[in-house]
């Protein structure tokens, strides 16, 4: 499958159909695996493709020291497809502007899966330009996607308060969840608004929970759940429960999943009469 | 010969210390796969071996993210103004990486240069620090390419040094000689630390490297950088601080809040320009700041190569990679005839 990946960025390189591939890289075999930006066609041969390949790349479209390198084609996983539609969807990326190059997916992480991966149902990644690999995996029969949300909710109210309370209690403000966040694309973060200052910068349990509700509230119907927020905090805090418990509610209440299908328009930018109301109460 | 403690009796201490009202801290696993430097309230939750960096660093116990310098109050048009007293209560850091260690002693230049930083410098001076040596390192870790090394005494107060069932104790000085007065045994065994990793890097030739400001690897090989401040905070040596007014109209306070380079509002001015605009700048100043600047006005670089940066990172961009992607562009003489 590598060979083909590799093939099909130096194809798309050499004829200069795009100025950049956005991949993943490797500095050494046993290293990490990482964002890498590949510009000439010979250094395709530093694209990898394995089990450490977690990043949601799709976070690089809407930068602007990326956008600057011209026309770019990018690999994705079926959980990164999602966001690419939602960045569609929101009018951030030009769908015509960009490669996007599929990659069939049976999950990454080991020894063990990632979390995300042990639910996924989008091993085929939907609404790509190419489709590289093929997989017969899917998603486990009847399963429940919110079963972690489900299993928390049994808690006391109180529980689950002590319970976030202890995790944002070691947030240090880094903004890690949010620069890695496909979605997290504001020009200016409400955070970052200082004339007035809208959300304490302070990482005090007031301010940070004043930080990580506002930002979950403002990924709902929206967030992925491809769990990059989870996986890069430094204080190990458990945010896609958090996005987890909105997606189930838009889910529940809208009959709507972000980033499944590019034809379905945005739960937040739609009306319809018979919308349920029971939120205002 | 040496002084030796058993783990045993070196947890029944620090029980002690815990008991006697010290605020003691040290590594701990807070959660699975989460290993953080944190206030303890039993020796049963310090972790002695089997971990190689927690994913954070001791400069959190004497320059905390969040610090009150005064409180406000207002009473019609009287303002009244309450000084926070920095805490002076002892502390006890037990099991510190020699590279946090150090970076404590690093910090002590620029907490007191010029106006002393009274918060910084009575938190240290009420504090003790046991630091642990290290019989293992990964391959985030490059403490030997900046002048420490897995049993570096740097800013110990003591120093533990594994032994079969307990440790070897160095003190180091008075402050560490009153802590284990009368605790420890003598012993004929004496410690053998393993070399730690291989040297990766030269501060001198970095040094030389950065001379080229405008160096195109500023633009390549930071463009995945995601511009958070995992790095910064989770660093031993960066200590930027913002300060801020929280409140309202009828009181709050002023504080002291961490800060990060590598946030694009770092350097933003108040008529909207950012002379730092594009991560490539942010990355080439924290650089700059770590092996040029900071050597330039206290003689020493601003990093231990305790690694922190690159496994916090989101995007595996840690320190020592740029360094040795800046060193290899470089010819070999450079550095060494400086």
């Amino acid at each position: 499958m590598i060979e083909e990946i590799r093939q099909t960025c130096r194809t798309l390189l050499e004829a200069g159909t795009v100025n950049v591939v956005i991949a993943y890289g490797q500095s050494n075999p046993d290293g990490p695996v990482h964002p890498i930006f590949v510009t000439k066609p010979d250094d395709v041969e530093k694209i990898v493709w394995n089990k450490q390949c977690f990043a949601n790349l799709t976070t690089y479209l809407t930068r602007k020291e990326v956008k600057s390198l011209g026309k770019a084609a990018i690999l994705v996983k079926g959980c990164d497809a999602r966001s690419l539609v939602v960045l569609v969807q929101e009018s951030q990326v030009e769908r015509s502007d960009v490669h996007v190059i599929g990659l069939a997916c049976e999950g990454v992480g080991e020894p063990e899966l990632a979390g995300k991966c042990r639910v996924c149902e989008v091993h085929m990644p939907v609404g790509v330009d190419v489709t590289i690999g093929s997989t017969e995996a899917a998603a486990p029969e009847g399963q429940n996607r919110y079963a972690l949300v489900d299993e928390f909710m049994k808690k006391s109210p109180e529980e689950r308060m002590a319970f976030w309370k202890q995790e944002f209690e070691r947030c240090v403000r880094c903004y890690a969840c949010r620069g890695v966040c496909p979605l997290c694309y504001c020009n200016q973060c409400i955070v970052d608004k200082n004339r007035p200052v809208v959300i304490d910068t302070s990482a005090t349990l007031k301010g940070n929970f004043a930080w990580n509700i506002t930002r979950a509230f403002h990924l709902a119907g929206r967030c992925v759940s491809c769990g990059e927020c989870t996986r890069v905090c430094p204080a190990g805090i458990d945010l896609r429960m958090l996005n987890a418990s909105l997606a189930q509610s838009a889910e529940k209440h809208f009959n709507y999943r972000a980033g499944m299908d590019p034809e379905t328009p945005p739960v937040i930018g739609t009306y319809n009469a018979e919308d349920k109301e029971n939120f205002i109460r | 010969m040496s002084e030796t403690i058993t783990q045993q009796a070196l947890r029944a201490l620090v029980d002690e210390w815990i008991g006697a009202g010290t605020k003691v801290a040290g590594p701990s696993y807070v959660k699975k796969d989460l290993c953080q430097y944190v206030p303890l309230t039993s020796s049963a939750e310090l972790l002695l071996e089997g971990f190689i960096h927690p994913r954070n660093s001791v400069k959190d116990f004497f320059f905390p993210r969040h610090e009150k310098i005064y409180e406000y109050t207002l009473k019609g048009h009287e303002v009244e103004l309450a000084d926070m007293t920095p805490a002076s209560t002892p502390q006890v850091i037990v099991a510190a990486r020699p590279c946090d260690t150090a970076a404590v002693a690093i910090l002590d230049a620029v907490f007191n240069w010029g106006e002393k930083d009274e918060f910084y410098t009575q938190r240290r001076e009420a504090a003790t620090i046991v630091a642990l040596a290290c019989v293992t390192h990964d391959s985030h870790c490059f403490c030997t390419s900046v002048g420490i090394g897995p049993d570096a005494e740097k800013g110990a107060d003591v120093m533990l040094l594994p032994l079969d069932g307990g440790f070897e104790v160095r003190c180091l000085t008075e402050k560490g000689k009153t802590l284990f007065a009368g605790r420890t045994q003598p012993s004929d065994k004496t410690a053998v630390i393993p070399e730690g990793p291989k040297v990766k890097v030269s501060p001198e030739q970095v040094r030389a490297a950065l001379e080229d400001y405008d160096n195109p690897l500023w633009k390549t090989a930071t463009l995945r950088c995601l511009s958070c401040g995992a790095c910064s905070f989770t660093c031993p040596t960066c200590h930027c601080f913002d300060i801020v007014d929280e409140g309202n109209a009828h009181g709050g306070c002023r504080a002291k809040n961490w800060d990060s380079c590598q946030l694009c509002m770092f350097t933003k001015h108040a008529s909207g320009h950012n002379p730092r605009n594009v991560q490539g700048q942010r990355q080439r100043q924290r650089t700059q700041h770590k092996f040029r600047i900071y050597p330039d006005k206290f003689g020493e670089v601003l990093c231990t190569g305790c690694g922190n940066c690159a496994r916090n990172c989101p995007v595996s961009l840690g320190i020592l990679g740029t360094l040795v992607e800046l060193c290899a562009e470089m010819p070999k003489t450079v550095g060494e005839s400086k």
